[in-house]
C-alpha cells in the first residue's frame, strides 16, 4: 500500500500529543514543574463531552465551520462536499474561511473560550506542530468528541489518524495532512535534488549558483524544524543543543547569500513567478502549482526526510451545535467525500480508501461532482491518485516535528530560531 | 464693571483650552491610554496561553527590546527619511505646479494624484511586487536593454522598500503640500520679481519659508507612517531590510509574546514623539506673520 500513512516515523504514530495525562499525573508534574508545565495536554473535566453531556445533544441543522483559506472543494462559488452534507444529513453550513494562521486565531477565540462563551464556530482546524492548539489541549477548551457518532472514522481513518484520536484525549480528529519539504525549479537546478543541502550547503559553488534563489518560510516552527533534519537530526528527539546547531545553520545559509527572503504561505507564488528556485514549502502548494502549469516545479523528497503535519478538526466548549459538528466530522470520513475533497484539495487524505474512490468514483453524488470540479481542476483523478504529493509513497521518509513540553521549551526555542527571519 | 471685564478675561483665557477639548479629550482617549497601556503591558510578564499578565516592573524590558532592536530600529528610521525626502523632492513640483499653474483643472489634477490611492495599501503594493518580481515587466525589461544582468533582481532589495515606501506615502505629502502652496499668495511674488528678486531667490525666500508649516505637516504625515509600516517590508524587501514594524507584528501575532512587543512598540513611540517634539521647536508652525 501506497497511502500514507502506513509508514511513518514511529513519533508520529505516537502522535506529536503526547498520550492524554489523568488529573493525578498532571498535579504531579505541577507539582514538579510548577508554572512551567504548560503544554501537557489538559484533562477534560468531567461534565463535558461524556455520554450523559453527549446524550442531551441533538441536531440543530446549523453548523458553523472555522477553517483555512482553499481547504474545501468549490465549484461555481459552492462547497460541493457541505451541499452534500445538508442534502444526506439536513446540516446547513455557515463556513468561513477565517484561519490564516495558528497563534492569531487562537488569540482570537481564546477570550471567548476563557468567559465560558461561545466563539461563533462549531468546528475549527487547528494544526498539530503549532502552539496554539497545544494551548487548547492544555486549557481543557475542546469538547471530547462522541466515540459512539464516528461510525465513518472507526472503519475508514488511517492508522495515523486513529493516533491522533487516541492520543489527544478523544478531542481531535484529521482533517487533512501535509508534508514540508523544498520545492525546486528543475529547469535551473539541477544537483542535490534529493538533499536538503540544496538549499542549505554554503560552499562557494552552491551560493555562486543558487545566490538569492532560495526563500524558507518565516514561521520559526517550521524553519527550526527543517534545520534540524538538514544538520542530521531527528526534530522529533532534538535537544536545546541540537536547536542551537541548526540556528547556527541557519544563520550560516541566510548569511551566505543563499537566502533571498522568509515568506508566509505567499512563497509558493515566488516559486511560480520565477523569483525562487528553491524554496520551504507545503506539500499541497506544490502540486497545484504544477497542475495549473509551472510544470518544473518539484517537490523534493529530501534523504534527510520530509516534515509530516497534520491539521485536526476540534469542538470548541461553548460550540452551539455540537451534534451537527459531530456529524459532519464524521461525515469527512465517508470515503466518497474524501475522495472529493483530496482531488481538491490535494493535500494528503486521513482516509487510504479515498485512493480506491477517487480511481472508481461511487455512481451519483461523487462522480457528478468530480465531473464538475475536473472542469475547474483540469486534471483527472489518475493524477492525483499518483501524485507523491497527495499520496506519499513509502520511499518519503516522514519525519514528525518536535513537540514542545513547556512553555519554557517554547520561548527557547523561539529565541534561537525567531530572530533569524528578520535578520538578526 | 469691572468684575464683569475680570470674567470676561477669564473665560478669554479658557476659550482655547475650552476649543480645544474635543481634540485633547480625544487625543487622551486614542493616544495617551492606549500608550500608557502599552507600558504597562511591557513591565507585564504574560502567558500567551491564558494572556493573562502579572506586573513585574522589569524596566530592563525596554532596554532589552532596544539592545535586540536597535539596529532595526535605526533601519527603520533611515528608510523613513529617505522615503520622506524623496516624496518631499518629487511632491514639491507637482503640488507648485497644479497650484499656480493648473487653473481650473486644479481640482482634476488633484484628483488624478490620489486615483491610484483609492485602491487598497495592500493591494498596491502586491502590484508593485509583480512588476519588479523576475518574471515581471520592469526586470525583464531592463535585461532585454541589456542594462542589467540576467540574474539581477529588484525585490528584497533595500531600494524596492524604500521605493514602496515612498510610492504609498506620497499623497501624505503632496496634499499638505499644495494646501500651503495654494494658500500663498501670487501678490507675493509678484512683490518679490518688483523687487528685483529672480526665480531662485523668490522661491529660497519667499516661497519656501511661507511653506515652513505644509512640509511640516507633510513630513509628519509621511515619517511618522513610514517608520512604522510593515507591510512594504513584508511584500518588496528581504530579511537584511526589515523593519521594526515587522519585528513588532510577530512578536505580537507569531510569537503571541505581548511584553516584547509592547517594549518595542513604547520605544517607538517614544522615538516619534521626541522626534516630533524636537522638529516642531526648530520648525514650529509659522505664518506670514512672523516673516514681516
Amino acid at each position: 500500500m501506497s497511502q500514507f500513512p502506513e509508514h511513518l516515523d514511529p513519533a508520529i504514530l505516537r502522535g506529536l500529543l503526547s498520550p492524554r495525562v489523568s488529573r493525578r499525573q498532571a498535579l504531579q508534574a505541577g507539582a514538579v514543574a510548577g508554572a512551567a508545565s504548560l503544554l501537557l495536554p489538559g484533562v477534560a473535566d468531567a461534565a463535558v463531552g461524556d455520554a450523559s453531556w453527549w446524550a442531551n445533544k441533538s441536531k440543530t441543522g446549523n453548523l458553523n465551520f472555522a477553517n483555512w483559506p482553499y481547504y474545501i472543494d468549490t465549484y461555481d462559488g459552492k462547497h460541493p462536499t457541505l451541499d452534500y452534507l445538508k442534502t444526506s444529513n439536513g446540516i446547513t453550513t455557515t463556513y468561513s474561511e477565517v484561519i490564516e494562521d495558528n497563534p492569531t486565531f487562537y488569540q482570537q477565540i481564546r477570550p471567548s473560550l476563557q468567559a465560558g462563551d461561545p466563539t461563533g464556530y462549531d468546528i475549527i482546524v487547528m494544526t498539530d506542530n503549532a502552539v496554539g492548539l497545544r494551548y487548547l489541549l492544555n486549557g481543557n477548551y475542546l469538547v471530547p468528541l462522541d466515540d459512539t457518532a464516528l461510525t465513518n472514522f472507526k472503519k475508514n481513518a488511517s492508522a495515523a489518524a486513529k493516533a491522533v484520536y487516541a492520543n489527544s484525549g478523544k478531542r481531535l480528529i484529521p482533517w487533512q495532512s501535509g508534508m514540508t519539504s523544498l520545492a525546486y525549479n528543475s529547469s535551473k537546478v539541477t544537483t542535490n535534488t534529493k538533499s536538503l543541502k540544496m538549499a542549505f550547503d554554503t560552499s562557494s559553488s552552491n551560493v555562486a549558483k543558487l545566490r538569492h534563489r532560495v526563500g524558507m518560510l518565516s514561521d520559526p516552527i517550521e524553519l527550526g524544524n527543517i534545520a534540524l533534519l538538514a544538520i542530521g537530526k531527528n526534530p522529533a528527539t532534538s535537544t536545546p543543543s541540537d536547536w542551537q546547531l541548526a540556528a547556527t545553520k541557519l544563520r550560516q545559509q541566510r548569511d551566505s547569500g543563499l537566502v533571498k527572503a522568509y515568506y508566509g504561505n505567499d512563497i509558493i507564488n515566488e516559486l511560480k513567478q520565477g523569483n525562487l528556485w528553491v524554496g520551504q514549502v507545503y506539500s499541497g502548494d506544490v502540486f497545484q502549482a504544477r497542475i495549473g502549469g509551472n510544470k518544473n516545479l518539484k517537490l523534493m523528497n529530501p534523504t534527510e526526510g520530509a516534515l509530516l503535519w497534520t491539521d485536526n478538526m476540534c469542538i470548541p466548549k461553548g460550540a452551539e451545535h455540537p451534534r451537527d459538528a459531530m456529524i459532519a466530522m464524521d461525515f469527512f470520513y465517508d470515503p466518497a467525500v474524501a475522495a472529493v475533497l483530496a482531488y481538491y484539495v490535494n493535500y494528503i487524505t486521513p482516509v487510504p480508501t479515498a485512493k480506491a474512490k477517487l480511481s472508481s468514483p461511487a455512481a451519483g453524488w461523487q462522480a457528478t461532482t468530480m465531473t464538475n470540479l475536473k472542469k475547474d481542476i483540469g486534471v483527472a483523478a489518475s493524477v492525483i491518485t499518483s501524485a507523491p504529493e497527495v499520496f506519499p509513497t513509502s520511499a518519503y521518509k516522514l519525519k514528525a516535528y518536535y513537540a514542545f513540553k513547556t512553555q519554557g521549551e517554547i520561548d527557547t526555542w523561539n529565541e534561537k530560531f525567531a530572530g533569524i527571519p528578520t535578520g538578526s | 464693571m469691572s468684575e464683569s471685564r475680570g470674567r470676561s478675561r477669564r473665560i478669554g483665557r479658557l476659550a482655547p483650552y475650552l476649543l480645544g477639548l474635543p481634540a485633547i479629550v480625544w487625543l487622551a482617549v486614542f493616544f495617551l491610554v492606549p500608550l500608557g497601556m502599552m507600558l504597562v503591558k511591557a513591565l507585564q510578564e504574560c502567558n500567551p496561553a491564558t494572556g493573562s499578565c502579572v506586573m513585574t516592573w522589569h524596566w530592563s524590558s525596554l532596554s532589552d527590546a532596544w539592545s535586540n532592536s536597535s539596529t532595526i530600529i535605526i533601519r527603520s528610521l533611515t528608510y523613513a527619511l529617505a522615503a520622506t525626502v524623496i516624496d518631499l523632492v518629487l511632491s514639491f513640483p507637482i503640488a507648485y505646479w497644479i497650484a499656480f499653474y493648473a487653473g481650473r483643472r486644479r481640482n482634476f489634477f488633484l484628483i488624478m494624484l490620489l486615483v491610484p490611492f483609492f485602491v487598497s495599501f495592500v493591494i498596491r503594493t502586491v502590484i508593485w511586487k509583480f512588476l519588479l518580481s523576475s518574471d515581471g515587466l520592469v526586470v525583464h525589461t531592463l535585461q532585454a536593454l541589456h542594462l542589467v544582468s540576467s540574474d539581477y533582481q529588484i525585490l528584497g532589495t533595500t531600494g524596492a522598500v524604500i521605493a514602496g515606501l515612498a510610492y504609498n506615502f506620497l499623497p501624505f505629502t503632496a496634499l499638505p503640500l499644495y494646501v500651503s502652496l495654494e494658500r500663498l499668495s501670487p501678490a507675493l511674488l509678484e512683490a518679490s520679481h518688483d523687487l528685483y528678486a529672480g526665480r531662485i531667490t523668490t522661491f529660497r525666500k519667499v516661497v519656501l519659508p511661507l511653506c515652513v508649516p505644509g512640509i511640516f505637516a507633510a513630513f509628519l504625515l509621511t515619517f511618522i507612517p513610514a517608520f512604522g509600516d510593515y507591510v512594504n517590508q513584508q511584500v518588496l524587501g528581504g530579511f537584511s531590510n526589515t523593519m521594526v514594524g515587522t519585528v513588532i507584528q510577530n512578536y505580537f501575532l507569531v510569537y503571541n509574546d505581548f511584553s516584547t512587543g509592547s517594549a518595542l512598540s513604547v520605544i517607538v513611540m517614544g522615538i516619534s514623539l521626541v522626534g516630533i517634539l524636537v522638529y516642531g521647536r526648530l520648525l514650529g508652525s509659522k505664518s506670514i506673520g512672523d516673516f514681516v
